[in-house]
């Protein structure tokens, strides 16, 4: 390893964390940097990279199998794209790639949640807007505009309101079924191989937390992940019996930790008077009373060791149980239904709703956010063009909603008069819209060709929208925007008008459909030409 | 609205009403009007408690002469509050509807554990500990001393309480444990002897059975209660074991120990006290002598012990001169004690009657029956003489001595088993003797005797003609009321048989069987996957529920269940199984999922006999096996014996009897309403039988139709599913109203009327 010597062709003001030589790209020589907000590497001899990727960027990594000859590491992008680095150096390439992999490691999710938040936010604005999807697609696939474009101003409308909504989130719970889930596959020879995904260690952490408490001590001073995951999976503590934990194994600690938490938990006490078993009875009867046979001096040396472990599986389930419904209850909720007052659960248990005059059932409903995901479960964002009855539902009453606290912002609306006036010059057969034709085209065209229209226009009409916001041009970025919102257009009108002209023509239908469109873009060009003209004599 | 009962004008705090409660407070009216005593079956669900405590007080209100208080005996804390809560509701609705004030009295009574309100004494946690202490700070030579020496602590409530409370009566209205609490606490006076003072006076008194039926207990708190009262006895399925229970005493050898020790201690202080205070020995004497008639100048915090069913007589005579002295009764109390010592030093299984016991006590020890029934009074004299501050540390003589009194008192209807050791661990010496009660109506006599009216109710007392029988009293009312439904709400299947038609049975030489348990597991994995809510899961003993666990765990059947539901199952620790009980109610009220598999034991279940929590699981009950008692048990072998003998009582009907009333109670948890609906799966083939399915309430019977007799797993989880999914539309009061719900109008037409009447069988 090398130190910071070489380092001139990086900005200065980079740290760079780790320098791996001898390691190969695309069939060339290089050396690979970890720095401390990209990785990126260089051909060997050059002082520049030819890959550079941003941590924010990566989506994940994949290492090849141990044992395979070639020894890589790929970087899967959130793009999609994806770049693998080829460890050649003889000696160290495998202590190479694993000293990448856990730098990488350590470092991916410091930066994956920024990255992560906001590509989330954009695929769920998509997913939920059909329309915006459709122009996502007609603009930013087919590059009329880029994506940064496309975003700049609808992120910032939609991420204030959205940013409200995310404070109330659900947590995702964790499966019960989740330690049965890990199967493991026995590899041919007399081994077993566990397939763990994050989701799954992340269920392990949060159901036990001492195991995560050991994973923090050990990884990766002690022993390497790896490591550590099959010394859990061979250690009593996750298997049956834990009373015979050796002294050797690193989790008998966790057992008697677990132990003692639900033991002080116990001697805490039931705040819920309903449930506490201890108080129920009002008067016991006084020892040496009574004709049940009292259970004398049960010790653990009485027991059978067949005994001890049974309810040592039994005590594990009961763990299991309480920790996996633990960590889905915040811990607020205990807290507050804790002391939720004993009368309100008297009159709860009096309750009899069907002999009262209204029954006001109180029920905590399931809040979802896109029910007919959860009925069908994830689909294609192709399939998002139906609506359900109940999204329609839903919609209108979210419309009744605004319509109900709708206010007007009297100062900064035009009047309604020059409103529809401006809307009629702009129809088809208005001022500034004479040539188009008038006839209505639904009974004249085919469906798709409609839809295609329709498309176009919508298209259009955000190209549009971005040209015209642009106006007064009053700032540097203004013009800058202007002059490549003017470009835009021009680049739609080729890559998409044009063919679709070209293919009505082909189905011998009147050209004039595309006429009002058309006529809106030489509407923009006339107004850009005019600013422009303007600008000049300004200059001149 | 307004009811008229058969004349009687009663106020239902509700707008509506099922036509079975109606039905229900016409049975009770006339069991009132007869003034005797009504056995009531009624389905859990259908609003028992309300239609008792409308009816009562409208009666009480009607004719105040004829009925002047109400005992509500139920069975646990939360249950009485529960009770006094919907009082509250009623007293409510009569305030609006006359617009008078109430003045009517109704309060809740409990242990001090529950009541007291010095903040050192209830802070402990445990009964024992606080009755402990409060006796140490409220006895009557206590606070005599502390007249005298101002430094020793007395409880200032009680001393309030004590100088004014007494006079005053407690103002009239509905008062729940932590009312009487919040009353205390701005009176400065305790809650618990204020509640004990204020039974005699109150409208209706609520609180636990011991009160009544444990007769150590009943003779110091509900001794003066007024013979014109109406006992009710909720949740009275299991009453005769109440009653057996405090009647019956176990003598270990540890509890020899402790009382030798204690033999010794008294020695002392009164060998000590002779040296000091001979006048106070000299004054007991001359008490003894003129009898036991100031039994009854006891103070009442003076609860030293009292005595097990005393008879009258005992009271009028005088105690016998060989133990009149304090020395001579410590000597009495000392060879008795070694007689018994010798008795547990056997080798073999010794059973007998009382008055062989009698009989060879006497040739052996040359103690007299006389003697011996006083003995419990003794003792108890001595006590107060001596100023002992700690009565804790003589449970052990007074159970000796109140061994001493009840087997010299009773030849019938009593057993003494020595036991040299347990049955599953021969090796280990463990003597034991158990006098056990086998007569349930000893203990529930003088209640009987005493009260003008006692009903016997529960949701599941079928068959009905087995508890006046073992109870022993007759009964102008019996009546079995079912639950009228609108739809089909509970869908009970007997399941016989696994896929592979291997019987499922947890007989004795069968349960152990691979198939048996297996097919037990597919059952309740197949269940799991398609029941939506909660299943409880029921088995016949702990040790068997241990070993079926630990076999699903190997053949991973708990592993596949676990993918649908989470798993709980019920330990013998009780602290740790309501700590997962309450996790699982905030799970519940978070996140409103119920997915959760409760296991539980059948018989650890009954014992604890709570109600409330297993509400909210149970959509579906599954009862593994047959949950007969231990039949090996010899105490048992007696009682049925003695049951055969004495009232005919055949004794596999009453172990049927037994058995069936346990699943009923098990599977009746899983109908909280007429809105709600359950499941109930008996996964035995025994159920299937004539005399089993005979012997179950009649409002579960009647929707075991032939087609649900012995099915295989995948009969059950078709049938199960089919009920699911029709259950699982929605279901409007619209629906049920006419039907399972009446308005007043719909109450008051002829052809309802007539139906009405059909709903009450005996």
């Amino acid at each position: 390893m090398h130190h910071i010597n070489i380092i001139t062709m990086a900005s200065l003001s980079e740290e760079v964390l780790l320098v791996v030589k001898r390691v190969r790209q695309r069939k060339q020589d290089g050396t690979l940097y970890l720095m401390a907000e990209r990785i990126a590497w260089g051909p060997e001899g050059k002082d520049r990279f030819t890959v550079s990727h941003l941590y924010a960027d990566i989506r994940c990594q994949k290492i090849s199998p141990d044992g395979k000859a070639k020894i890589q590491l790929q970087l899967v992008l959130h793009t999609g794209e994806s770049t693998t680095f080829h460890f050649a150096n003889e000696s160290t390439a495998l202590k190479d790639r694993d000293a990448t992999k856990e730098l990488l490691q350590q470092l991916l999710p410091k930066f994956k949640k920024k990255a992560n938040k906001e590509l989330e936010e954009k695929n769920r604005m998509l997913q939920e807007d059909p329309v915006l999807f459709q122009l996502y697609k007609d603009l930013v696939v087919s590059q009329v505009i880029s994506a940064e474009e496309f975003w700049a101003n609808r992120l910032s409308l939609n991420s204030v309101e959205h940013s409200l909504s995310n404070n109330n989130k659900q947590e995702v719970g964790i499966s019960a079924a989740f330690l049965a889930d890990i199967r493991p596959q026995t590899d041919g020879c007399n081994g077993l191989r566990y397939n763990l995904t994050t989701d799954i260690i992340e269920s392990i952490f949060r159901t036990y937390p001492t195991v995560k408490q050991k994973y923090a001590e050990n990884v990766p001073h002690n022993m390497t992940e790896k490591e550590f995951w099959t010394r859990f999976f061979q250690s009593h503590y996750f298997h049956r019996d834990r009373i015979n934990t050796g002294l050797q194994d690193i989790f008998s600690e966790c057992a008697k930790e677990d132990e003692k938490g639900l033991k002080s938990m116990v001697t805490q006490g039931v705040k819920n008077p309903m449930v506490d078993l201890l108080s129920l009875e009002d008067k016991t009867l006084d020892e040496g009373y009574g004709t049940a046979t009292v259970p004398t001096t049960s010790n653990s040396s009485n027991k059978s060791l067949r005994e001890n472990s049974n309810s040592a599986i039994i005590k594990r389930f009961n763990h299991h149980s309480a920790m996996v419904s633990k960590a889905y209850t915040p811990l607020d909720v205990i807290l507050t239904s804790l002391f939720v007052a004993f009368q309100v659960k008297l009159q709860e248990a009096i309750e009899y709703d069907d002999l009262q005059g209204d029954s006001g059932r109180k029920t905590i409903s399931l809040n979802l956010k896109k029910s007919d995901r959860y009925s069908h479960g994830p689909i294609p964002l192709q399939s998002q063009h139906y609506s359900t009855s109940q999204d329609i539902i839903n919609s209108i009453s979210i419309i009744q909603h605004e319509m109900r606290s709708y206010k007007p912002r009297l100062t900064q609306v035009m009047s309604s008069s020059a409103a529809s006036s401006a809307i009629t010059a702009l129809s088809p057969g208005g001022v500034l819209m004479q040539g188009g034709g008038q006839q209505t085209i639904n009974q004249l065209v085919p469906t798709d060709v409609q839809s295609e229209l329709k498309h176009l226009y919508t298209a259009a009409g955000e190209l549009l929208r971005h040209f015209w916001s642009c106006f007064p041009v009053s700032t540097p970025f203004l013009e800058e925007k202007v002059v490549k919102m003017k470009s835009n257009l021009e680049k739609f009108q080729v890559m998409k008008l044009r063919p679709f002209q070209e293919k009505i023509q082909r189905q011998y239908l009147s050209t004039s459909l595309t006429g009002h469109l058309e006529e809106m873009l030489q509407a923009a060009y006339n107004k850009f030409q005019a600013w422009q003209m303007r600008r000049m004599m300004r200059k001149t | 609205m307004k009811l008229n009962i058969d004349g009687l004008l009663v106020c239902f705090p509700y707008d509506y009403i099922y036509p079975e409660q109606y039905s229900y407070m016409l049975e009770l009216k006339r069991t009132l009007d007869a003034k005797g005593h009504g056995v009531l079956e009624m389905p859990s669900g259908t609003g028992k408690t309300i239609s008792l405590l409308s009816l009562i007080v409208a009666y009480q209100k009607a004719y105040p002469l004829e009925v002047t208080k109400l005992i509500y005996c139920s069975r646990t804390v939360p249950e009485i509050e529960k009770v006094v809560e919907e009082l509250k509701k009623l007293m409510d609705y009569y305030t609006k509807q006359t617009e008078a004030k109430n003045d009517f009295l109704a309060l809740a009574l409990s242990s001090r554990k529950n009541l007291c309100i010095h903040p050192e004494v209830s802070s402990l946690r445990f009964g024992k500990e606080v009755d402990g202490k409060c006796h140490s700070l409220t006895a009557s030579y206590i606070r005599a001393q502390h007249h005298c020496n101002p430094s020793q602590p007395v409880c200032q409530f009680y001393e309030e309480f004590d100088a004014v409370g007494r006079q005053v009566l407690i103002p009239p209205g509905i008062y729940n444990l932590n009312d009487l609490k919040d009353f205390g606490r701005r009176k400065g006076w305790c809650p618990y002897f204020l509640a004990r003072s204020s039974i005699l006076h109150a409208n209706i008194v609520v609180y636990s059975y011991n009160y009544l039926l444990d007769p150590k207990i009943a003779d110091l708190v509900s001794k003066e209660l007024a013979k014109k009262s109406v006992v009710v006895f909720d949740e009275a399925h299991n009453i005769d074991n109440v009653c057996i229970d405090s009647m019956s005493v176990n003598i270990t050898r540890r509890t020899l120990d402790r009382c030798q020790t204690n033999v010794e201690t008294l020695q002392n202080t009164i060998s000590r006290i002779k040296e000091t205070d001979a006048a106070k020995l000299q004054e007991e004497y001359r008490r003894l002598v003129e009898g036991l008639t100031e039994a009854n100048v006891a103070r009442e915090t003076d609860m030293y012990l009292s005595n097990p069913v005393l008879p009258d007589e005992i009271l009028q005579e005088a105690v016998p001169g060989s133990i009149r002295t304090a020395e001579h009764f410590v000597g009495f109390m000392k060879r008795f004690l070694e007689y018994l010592k010798a008795r547990l030093r056997i080798h073999h299984v010794v059973q007998e009657s009382t008055p062989q016991f009698l009989k060879d006590i006497y040739e052996k020890v040359c103690i007299d029956r006389k003697p011996l029934r006083f003995c419990a009074e003794r003792l108890r004299s001595l006590l107060r003489t001596l100023e002992i501050a700690d009565i804790a540390d003589f449970s052990a003589i007074t159970l000796i001595s109140h061994f001493a009194t009840l087997v010299s008192t009773y030849n019938k209807g009593f057993t003494i088993i020595i036991e040299p050791f347990e049955d599953r661990t021969p090796t280990i010496a463990n003597p034991v003797l158990h006098f056990s009660c086998m007569d349930p109506s000893i203990a529930i006599k003088p209640v009987f005797g005493r009260f003008q009216s006692v009903i016997i109710t529960s949701g599941t007392l079928s068959p009905l003609d087995i508890y006046p029988r073992i109870l022993d009293f007759r009964p102008v009312t019996v009546a079995s009321f079912t639950m009228t439904l609108a739809r089909t709400c509970l869908c009970p299947l007997i399941v016989g048989r696994g896929n592979d038609q291997v019987a499922m049975t947890s007989k004795f030489e069968t349960r152990e069987d691979f198939a048996v348990i297996r097919n037990y597991g597919n059952l309740l994995l197949e269940m799991s996957a398609i029941v939506p809510d909660g299943i409880v899961a029921f088995f016949t003993s702990y040790i068997y529920m241990e070993n079926i666990v630990a076999s699903w765990y190997e053949q991973g059947i708990l592993e596949n269940i676990q993918r649908n539901k989470l798993i709980f199952i019920e330990t013998q620790d009780a602290a740790e199984t309501s700590m997962a009980l309450m996790l699982n109610k905030n799970k519940i009220s978070a996140n409103g999922v119920r997915n959760i598999i409760l296991i539980k034991c059948k018989r650890l279940f009954i014992s604890f006999s709570f109600q409330p929590p297993v509400h909210h699981y149970g959509r579906a009950v599954i009862v593994f096996g047959v949950p007969y008692v231990y039949t090996q048990s010899r105490i048992l072998k007696a009682r049925l014996e003695y049951l055969r003998d004495q009232f005919q009582i055949r004794e596999n009907d009453f172990l049927t009897f037994d058995a069936m009333r346990h699943a009923a109670q098990c599977v009746g948890r899983a109908i909280r309403g007429k809105t709600d609906y359950g499941l109930m799966i008996f996964a035995d083939k025994r159920y299937a039988r004539a005399d089993k399915r005979g012997k179950l309430p009649r409002w579960i019977q009647e929707h075991l139709t032939d087609g649900s007799l012995n099915l295989t797993i995948d009969e059950t989880v078709q049938l199960g599913k089919h009920f699911l999914r029709q259950m699982a539309q929605p279901f409007r009061q619209e629906d049920q109203l006419g039907l399972s719900l009446l308005t007043l109008e719909q109450l008051q037409s002829e052809d309802m009327l007539q139906k009405i009447a059909q709903i009450a069988q005996a």
